[in-house]
């Protein structure tokens, strides 16, 4: 057989289609690509170049004076404390939300798909029109939740509002993928003994890796790129770096400084990035693995 | 080791009866077989059994000891599911003492415990391996051995050979026989496969419906069935059902017999056959009685010889099935190899209606009980 693979001759038509697909491929990633090399090339060069040369043209020597004045010294507003500040800030929020939505949507799909009961298929589907919601219904509603929480700018404000609005989203990743775990399994460990915590804890969450992984994702890109929440209803130090990014860009004293402009568009996306990077392996896998096995 | 006692269990989802009031009893080490097509409530009754779906009405008592709202864990019972359903990320140590874990039962012990189930079921070997990484009989096994190490009053098997191959199914059924001989526990098997049931169980229950049709030994069920549904399920090949006129010979009622000539039948109940003179019954005569002509039998009192047409034949090795057409219904016999039997043909069978039964062709009911 494999003999009859290897003769297999390639005509002449194949080969054209093949170059034309990598084409089409080449220039879809040069499209993608672009804006993050202009990006990175003008945050390299000085305010002089960026002036006199195109947006393509390539630096005459690196600068790495607007990633420092980024990070720490341009002013947002009326501080001049560069972005570091809420940088942070954006990670106190983004951690623990990523980390309290996961669990509650672990433990809502464990019960929607394991431990039915009356109504739980309607109670999903209600949990799924949390998904459908625009960020702007909510956010009269949660402004007057937040008062009367007594959480109202503050960056707990924050967290409760991003875990309120995920839960929907976590839920659903988790539903499906504890579709195709067997009933059997819970029945199992039930007559081993087993509570509802504990069949959680040692037998489901073990095997939820792909779909913690896929979540935590979701979460954090979510989270983290939030504008709208962020500047609703952060208070002035506990704002996201998305805002303060913002307010970075609109607050000029005399020459616009594009190249700290886009080091701080990068050193705010840097995070996502990373993620991606070391995790996105796990992110197409986690979204296949449910759809195979469904 | 422990009895079991359903007594009048019904389950209801919403208007539908799953099943209609189950009485069934059995003594402490029996091995009791539920079988019954797809849907006929063998597995709820399972469910019911092991506490993991309430039933609506009635009682169950386990060792005399009513545990209708007992809560799964605390029934004291084991069951061995068709998907094995091991957990994926425990090795097989870890699943077999899982159970004995949740009853916090010492270290030591869970371990010795553990030694000595997988030197019973000779998994000793596999005992760091994870589900994943084990054939299908090895999962079984395994199964086995997380029912067997918690030494529970009741065992319940839940179709336990179904995704296993055919040679494993038979080598299997008879270890699992063994250990039953060898542990004298008391079993709950539920099954669809006929032979299995007739092989290992002390008893049968047949269902359908969410009803018992019948309930006795393998052999009672295979000779005596309740009906033309116990009859018919029961059995591989199945039991043929010849529709037959019951005629009056020599003053005695008999089934006429349609083949190549026609021929008077005679029944060893002649007197149920009585009441429904020149009516149509349904005659069940399985394969086995339909034979190539044997000279010893030959002149016994319900033995009759006659021609029929064979339509098809099935060489099973021992013994060749022959298709033939009786009453204008299709029948298999069971033929000695040796016996030559060319489709098309026209040859010589032997009926033998000692253990035949007959029924109601409307209600299926049995006419000579």
């Amino acid at each position: 057989m494999s003999n009859i693979a290897n003769k297999r001759q390639t005509s002449g038509v194949d080969k054209i289609l093949r170059v034309a697909l990598y084409t089409v491929l080449l220039i879809m990633a040069a499209v993608y690509l672009l804006p993050f090399i202009v990006m990175l090339i003008t945050s390299l060069k000085d305010v002089e170049e960026i002036r006199t040369g195109t947006l393509l043209s390539l630096p005459a020597s690196l600068h790495f004076d607007a990633w420092a004045k980024a990070w720490s010294g341009a002013c947002t507003g009326n501080s001049c404390g560069g972005i570091s500040p809420y940088f942070l800030n954006s990670f106190q929020i983004v951690i623990p939300a990523v980390l309290i939505s996961t669990l509650l949507g672990a433990i809502n799909g464990y019960v929607i798909s394991l431990w039915k009961f009356r109504g739980s298929d309607l109670f999903f589907a209600a949990l799924l029109v949390g998904c459908f919601i625009p960020f702007q219904v909510i956010l009269l509603p949660m402004a007057r939740t937040l008062g009367l929480l007594g959480i109202a700018n503050t960056t707990t404000g924050l967290v409760f509002v991003h875990v309120v609005y995920g839960v929907a989203f976590t839920t659903l990743f988790f539903r499906n993928f504890y579709q195709s775990i067997p009933s059997e399994l819970v029945k199992a460990a039930r007559l081993d003994g087993a509570g509802f915590f504990t069949i959680f804890y040692r037998i489901i969450l073990p095997i939820s890796t792909p779909i913690i992984v896929v979540t935590i994702i979701w979460q954090f890109t979510q989270i983290w790129n939030d504008f709208l929440f962020g500047v609703a209803f952060s208070g002035f130090d506990t704002q996201p770096v998305t805002v303060a990014l913002n307010n970075l860009v609109n607050t000029s004293f005399g020459g616009k400084e594009y190249n700290v402009d886009m080091a701080a568009a990068i050193i705010a996306a840097l995070p996502t990035l990373a993620v991606y990077v070391f995790a996105g392996k796990y992110f197409v896998r986690g979204l296949t693995a449910g759809a195979v096995k469904g | 080791m422990a009895s079991l006692v359903i007594d009048n269990v019904k389950k209801r989802y919403g208007s539908v009866e799953v099943l209609k009031g189950i009485n069934i009893s059995i003594e402490a080490g029996e091995f009791l077989i539920l079988v019954g097509p797809s849907g006929c409530g063998k597995s709820t009754l399972m469910n019911s059994i092991a506490g993991l779906e309430d039933v609506t009405e009635g009682r169950i008592l386990i060792a005399d000891n009513d545990v209708t709202y007992t809560s799964p864990k605390d029934r004291d019972i084991a069951m061995v599911f068709q998907s094995y359903a091991l957990y994926p990320n425990m090795t097989v140590e870890q699943n077999i003492s899982f159970g004995l874990e949740m009853r916090k039962v010492p270290k030591e012990e869970r371990e010795a415990e553990v030694q000595r189930v997988a030197e019973m079921l000779q998994i000793s070997h596999l005992l760091n391996r994870k589900p994943g990484q084990l054939s299908g009989g090895q999962r079984q096994r395994v199964a086995m051995g997380r029912a067997l190490a918690r030494r529970p009053q009741l065992y319940l098997f839940d179709e336990p050979l179904s995704n296993l191959d055919a040679k494993l199914r038979v080598e299997m059924r008879t270890e699992i026989k063994k250990l039953h001989k060898k542990l004298g526990t008391t079993i709950v098997y539920v099954t669809h496969d006929q032979i299995e049931a007739m092989t290992l169980a002390d008893r049968i229950a047949v269902m359908k419906d969410g009803e018992v049709q019948q309930l006795g030994t393998p052999q009672e069920i295979y000779d005596n069935p309740e009906n033309l549904f116990v009859a018919g399920f029961m059995g591989s090949p199945a039991m043929n059902f010849i529709p037959a006129k019951v005629i009056e010979q020599n003053g005695t009622p008999m089934l006429e017999l349609a083949t190549s000539a026609t021929v008077a039948l005679p029944f060893p109940k002649p007197e149920s056959l009585a009441p429904h003179l020149g009516k149509t019954i349904l005659l069940g005569l399985r394969p086995e009685m339909i034979t190539e002509p044997q000279p010893h039998k030959e002149g016994q009192e319900f033995v009759i010889t006659t021609d029929v047409e064979v339509e098809v034949t099935e060489p099973m090795g021992a013994d060749t099935m022959i298709l033939t057409r009786v009453n204008d219904a299709e029948i298999n016999c069971r033929s000695n190899p040796a016996y030559p039997a060319e489709a098309g043909s026209i040859i010589k069978m032997m009926f033998d209606t000692s253990k035949a039964v007959v029924f109601d062709q409307a209600t299926g009911e049995r006419l000579d009980k």
